[in-house]
This record gives structure tokens, C-alpha cells and sequence, in this order.
């Protein structure tokens, strides 16, 4: 069935699609359409869930953790101050492995203040042992809710997830998504079934103060559970490709890539745009493809090495900035094909929810199809930044 | 360079006795370093505290694993813990006890200072506090600072903290307990065992830390496991409840951090399980009709 709905619509009924048993939540724009959809469902019966309205989002992830350690399959949604608020209890979350999904709709971290999209509010939480994936529609989000659990849930991962969908981008945006059917979804997640939870049966230490002995082998955990995440990703959406129809391409995605003599490299709805670009460049003869970085972590370095290895100069798009010089996305990628020796510079963009338009990405190309000649660009590029020269 | 590693039990000041050596090294122009070890922070539990002087700056950020002197601010850690292991082979023992070094079985023959500082503690800051007065006995045995120098450094770092008077009676601590300090060698008789600990690999240890009551070869993990954990040797006293001024109010057993008082509710009576008492006196000092008294000796 196709339902036209906004990003934060689809998100919630991935959500009750998924059946999840417990749902801590608090409201913050642009994220909070996702919770009264929920709230909707749970008051009218469609979704057999506990809803709960917490006094701030550092009780959000508390009781988020709690649930899921006492086995309960749990879905909450943030935003920004909010995500920034739980900060703490977003990192106690993935080291005791327990596989929460939250989405996060992507919204400048003030200050100052300001309520459009900005990845600098999930970038801060970039190595808190969460999974997080970049979504460029609607459909996405909906299914990425879906897929999440899966790969939350499989036993080589057991680590919380964060779907991210730009904010007003998408949560605000109407624009067709086909709803899969519950029998459908049923037989995609199976239901979860913690080995060891809190359980007055069998009683279990569950975040337990640990001396030194012990956590450098549980960050080695971690780490090989973020490895292991890589190939259970890739197979997920392999999975769900058959089953649905739809292949996002695991945890990059590429489009006209062939013969491709400079690519972009972006993340969630700048990429949809890109495609646009690219097919309007392609018509006037230029050889420029499009890389889409979905998981941010685990990072997809090999993915990346292998798709641009033959290229002649990588643009990568940051909607934020890190201050080592350009943003994170940059910095990330640029490590990772450490060795290539092949040009690769940054574009900011969209900061503080401006607007990342045809005419930006279209001059991104340009500059990075320059460096591809050979000629020397500047490594940083502000895009659309009074001030600045592009 | 002179290191030196302290065993205390918190509450006892093993973390300020390691300061204050190392001012005293400072007052007599060197260089040193101190610094503390310890887990969650609980009155009783081992804590590690370190030291290191030499002439010239100390560069060295690492614990100390062989060190020239081993101070042992409390003998009933020698029951678990191997305190000559690393010393040096020259090294020295320093020790709160009321034995003399001839008496004492370190597994090892060493060079010891032995002294009650437990009762120049009671006697003169009238609490089983011996931080100060075990740094009288290791100036005694190693010479390592001179005894003025201590006394000015405990004025120094207890005056300002405490008060000039508690200064004064601390600095008075170490002089006599250095007065008292008697240097001799050890025994060398039991066989020197180290705790067994639970290190699982990181392929071993249970996803997230996760841990349900097991078995390990270092003992029980998990819930339950505190079971094992007696702690009655680290008391220096001991509750006794006089029945007959008790009203049953239980705020003894309200307040006893380590919930060691166990109602019978049959009988509308208290009994303290002293396998776990590690004699803090809180319950003392909370009985509203002063049933409680604290008696020196192990629970």
C-alpha cells in the first residue's frame, strides 16, 4: 500500500511495523511528529507497545537501556539538544550491547539556537559504539527502521543503532512510500530473544562498575562487533532486497559510477539531489558519479577503497564541520583511501539547515572534475558562504 | 631513584602518608611524585598509593612495580596480598604491627621496621587513622627523609587542611611512633601464594560484562558473588548491642552500608553477621539510645 507521508510518518510506522514492546519518549522538533504518530497508534490500539513520557531525553535513553536490558525491544527518536542532552547514557548504552534502535532527526546542535538540518548533533555521538546510517527519503527511513532491528538484534553485532533522516528535509516532507505488509515484516524480524536479561529467575549484573582489568578487553569487544556489523549490513540489505524489492546497497550505495572520472561522496538527502546532478552532467558529456555514504559507523573504509580506487579526484560533502579542517565525513574518507594518492577535497554545505541547492552540488562537480584535471583546488571549500570564494 | 608502594585500606590515609613523604623529600630540595590507586571508593577496601623521590625530575607516569620500600599501613592485608612481591632485593618493609620484624612471616626473610601504629594512632589522634604514624616508623627504617622534615610536611599538609592543632598532634604521631620503630628481619616461612584473578580474554569475557553467577577458577562472578568477599579482618573494632537498651528501631540496620545487620523477625531481634562487618561504626554513631558500642579487637 502507498501512503503520501512525511519522513517522521514513515519513521513511526517502521517503528510499529516492528513491533517494538516499549517506546521512552520526549518531543523535540523536528523529531516529534515521530512520537505522536506513536502515540497515536499505541492510544487507538494498532501498536501493542508501553509508551512512555519521560521528563527529559537523559531519562529517554535510561529507561531506553533499562527496557532493553530486561529483554523488551525498545524504539525511541531524538533530535539535536535532545540527543546532546542523553549524551551520557548514549554511551552506556553500546558498550553493554544492548541493541536499542533510536532515530535521530538531523538538526543544527546549537548554539546558536536553530531547528534546521545539521549533522553536527549525531557526529557528536560518532564514537559512542552506535551504528548510524544516513538516509536520503522517506521510503529509506521506513525501511531502515525495519532493517536496524535486524541488524541491532543478529548475534555477531548486539549494538544499538541510529537511523538518521535530515531534519524538515525529510521529517516535514510529504512524498509517496509503499508501507510494507505486517506478515511481511513479521517473517523479515523475528521476534527478540536476549540470551541473558534482567530476570529475577536468573539474575544478571548489567552495567556493573568495572576496574581496568576488564574494560580494554570489552572496548576490543566492541570494536570487533563494529567490524562484524560490516558484512551483517551488507547481507540485511541483501535480505530485504529480495524479500521487498528494494537494495540500498548495504553500506554504500553508488550511482554511475562507471568510466566515472570524479565522484561526490555524500550522506542522506544532499545524495538525492547529487543524482539529479549527475544524470543532468552525464547529459553534457561530463564522466561524474555519485558515492553514498549510508553507515557512518562502522565506517565503510574498504567499501569506499574499492568504489573509488580507478577515480581522479573525490569531492566529499559535510553538513558540519570538524575542526581539524573541514568535516568529519572528509576527514573519514580521506583516511580511508589513505595510500591512493588520489585528490580528494571537501565541500561544506547546508550548515545550519541552508539550503544545499542544484546550483551548489553542480559547482562541487565542477571543482572536483578541476582537481581530477590536475589543477590545484583549495582542500576546504565553503559552498553558498558570504565571505568565501568557490 | 626510591620508590615505594603503600598497602592501607581506605580511611586509613595510605594516599596521604604517600603525599606527604614526597613533600618531605621536596622541604629537603628533591624531586618526588605521589599518587593514588584505587577502585570504588569504600572504607576498608585495599588501596595502593605510590611514591617516587629522586634528585631530579621524575619523568616516570606508571605505577610502581618494584619498589625499594613496601609500606603496610594495615598487617591483616598480608592474609591476601603478596606485598614482597617486586620488592627489590634489597628493598625494606615498613609495617603497622604489634609483632616484632623477627615475628612477622613475610614468606621472606627481609629487612623490616615493625610498629604498633594502630595504638600510637588511638593514643594520640584517638582513631584508628595510621598514615601519619607509619611515616615516623618508614623514616626510622630507611632514612630516606630526616624525621624533621616529616614533621614539617605533615604540619604543612595536615594544617592546612585540618587545622594547625591536628597538624601538631599528627607531626607528634610520627615522632613517637619513629621512637617506637623497631628494624630487624622478617620470617620467611609461609608459602607466598597471589590471589587468583578472573582475566578472561576479550573473546572470553561474557558480550557487554554482562555477567550471571558463574564459577571461575578465581572464584564466584556475578550476582551473588559478594558472598566470598569477607571482610572482617578489616575491621580494628567491633559492634556490640546491649539488648537491653535497644528499642528495635533498626536504624542500625538502615544505615549499615554493608548490610550486615539481619533482622529475626520471629524473635523482633537483631543479629550482626560479622563475616561481613567491616567495623566502620556507623551503626554506633546512628543508635539513637547508644546501644551500640564499639569494641577494639576483629569482628
Amino acid at each position: 500500500m502507498k501512503k503520501v507521508i512525511t519522513g517522521d510518518h514513515a519513521v513511526a510506522i517502521g517503528a510499529k511495523l516492528s513491533r517494538v514492546d516499549v517506546v521512552p519518549a520526549f518531543p523535540i522538533t523536528p523529531q516529534t511528529l515521530i512520537i505522536e504518530h506513536i502515540a497515536d497508534f499505541v492510544n487507538d490500539g494498532e501498536m501493542d507497545a508501553k509508551f512512555l513520557t519521560m521528563e527529559s531525553e537523559h531519562s529517554v535513553m535510561s529507561a531506553a537501556a533499562a527496557a532493553e536490558a530486561a529483554g523488551a525491544r525498545v524504539f525511541t527518536a531524538t533530535s539535536s539538544q535532545g540527543l546532546a542532552f542523553m549524551h551520557e547514557m548514549v554511551y552506556a548504552t553500546a558498550p553493554l550491547r544492548l541493541p536499542v534502535v533510536m532515530a535521530n532527526a538531523n538538526r543544527t546542535l546549537g548554539g546558536p539556537p536553530g531547528i534546521w538540518c545539521e549533522y553536527n548533533d549525531s557526529m557528536g555521538v560518532r564514537d559512542s559504539g552506535w551504528l548510524q546510517v544516513y538516509v536520503e527519503d522517506n521510503q529509506e527511513a521506513l525501511d531502515m527502521v525495519i532493517q536496524a532491528y535486524r541488524i541491532a538484534e543478529d548475534n555477531r553485532v548486539l549494538l544499538p543503532v541510529m537511523p538518521c533522516l535530515d531534519g524538515f528535509v525529510l521529517t516535514h516532507t510529504v512524498e509517496p512510500v509503499e508501507i510494507p505488509e505486517q506478515d511481511d515484516v513479521d517473517s523479515f524480524l523475528p521476534p527478540y530473544e536476549p540470551d541473558v536479561m534482567l530476570d529475577p529467575a536468573r539474575p544478571a549484573m548489567i552495567g556493573a562498575f568495572m576496574p581496568a582489568e576488564y574494560i580494554m578487553e570489552l572496548r576490543r569487544q566492541s570494536a570487533g562487533a563494529m567490524e562484524s556489523a560490516k558484512e551483517v549490513i551488507n547481507e540485511i540489505n541483501d535480505n530485504f532486497a529480495k524479500r521487498f524489492g528494494r537494495d540500498y546497497g548495504g553500506l554504500i550505495d553508488t550511482y554511475r559510477m562507471d568510466d566515472a572520472e570524479a565522484a561526490l561522496v555524500t550522506m542522506g538527502t544532499v545524495t538525492s539531489t547529487s543524482r539529479q546532478v549527475v544524470d543532468e552532467l552525464r547529459q553534457d558529456g561530463k564522466k561524474v558519479g555519485l558515492i553514498k555514504l549510508r553507515f557512518f559507523r562502522p565506517f565503510p573504509s574498504e567499501e569506499l577503497k574499492n568504489a573509488l580506487k580507478d577515480i581522479s579526484a573525490i569531492g566529499v560533502v559535510d553538513r558540519s564541520l570538524s575542526f581539524i579542517g573541514g568535516g568529519q565525513a572528509f576527514n573519514e574518507t580521506r583516511s580511508a583511501l589513505y595510500g591512493l594518492n588520489i585528490p580528494i577535497i571537501n565541500h561544506l554545505a547546508g550548515l545550519g539547515g541552508r539550503d544545499v541547492t542544484e546550483t551548489q552540488i553542480r559547482k562541487m562537480f565542477e571543482l572536483t572534475l578541476r582537481a581530477a584535471k590536475g589543477e590545484k583546488v583549495k582542500p576546504v571549500n565553503w559552498h553558498n558562504t558570504r565571505g568565501e570564494t568557490v | 631513584m626510591f620508590e615505594l608502594r603503600f598497602h592501607g585500606r581506605g580511611g586509613q590515609g595510605a594516599v596521604m602518608a604517600a603525599q606527604t613523604i614526597a613533600e618531605a623529600a621536596v622541604i629537603e630540595g628533591n624531586y618526588a611524585v605521589a599518587f593514588p590507586f584505587f577502585g570504588a571508593e569504600r572504607r576498608g577496601a585495599p588501596v595502593l598509593a605510590f611514591a617516587r623521590i629522586d634528585s631530579k625530575k621524575i619523568f616516570s607516569k606508571t605505577q610502581v612495580y618494584t619498589p625499594d620500600c613496601e609500606v603496610v599501613l594495615d598487617d591483616s592485608l598480608l592474609d591476601t596480598i603478596d606485598v614482597v612481591s617486586g620488592l627489590k632485593p634489597d628493598g625494606i618493609v615498613v609495617i603497622n604491627s604489634k609483632d616484632k620484624p623477627e615475628d612477622i612471616d613475610l614468606g621472606k626473610e627481609i629487612r623490616t621496621g615493625a610498629v604498633d601504629a594502630t595504638s600510637v594512632a588511638l593514643e594520640i589522634l584517638k582513631a584508628p587513622i595510621t598514615n601519619t604514624a607509619i611515616l615516623g616508623a618508614l623514616v626510622k627504617a630507611t632514612g630516606i627523609v630526616k624525621i624533621e622534615s616529616i614533621e614539617e610536611a605533615i604540619k604543612r599538609r595536615f594544617g592546612e587542611k585540618l587545622g594547625a592543632k591536628v597538624g601538631e598532634r599528627n607531626a607528634l604521631a610520627a615522632r613517637t611512633a619513629y621512637d617506637r620503630t623497631v628494624v630487624g628481619k622478617s620470617k620467611g616461612i609461609k608459602k607466598l601464594e597471589t590471589k587468583k584473578q578472573w582475566l578472561p580474554s576479550y573473546q572470553e569475557i561474557p558480550l557487554g560484562g554482562v555477567l550471571v553467577e558463574s564459577r571461575t577458577e578465581a572464584g564466584l562472578i556475578g550476582p551473588g558473588s559478594f558472598i566470598e568477599n569477607k571482610v572482617f579482618g578489616w575491621a580494628t573494632f567491633r559492634p556490640v548491642r546491649d539488648k537491653e537498651k535497644c528499642t528495635m528501631c533498626l536504624l542500625c540496620w538502615f544505615y549499615c552500608p554493608e548490610g550486615t545487620i539481619v533482622r529475626i523477625s520471629d524473635r523482633g531481634d537483631l543479629m550482626t553477621n560479622y563475616d561481613y562487618c567491616k567495623g566502620c561504626g556507623i551503626c554506633a554513631n546512628e543508635c539513637p539510645v547508644d546501644a551500640i558500642t564499639m569494641v577494639r579487637g576483629k569482628t
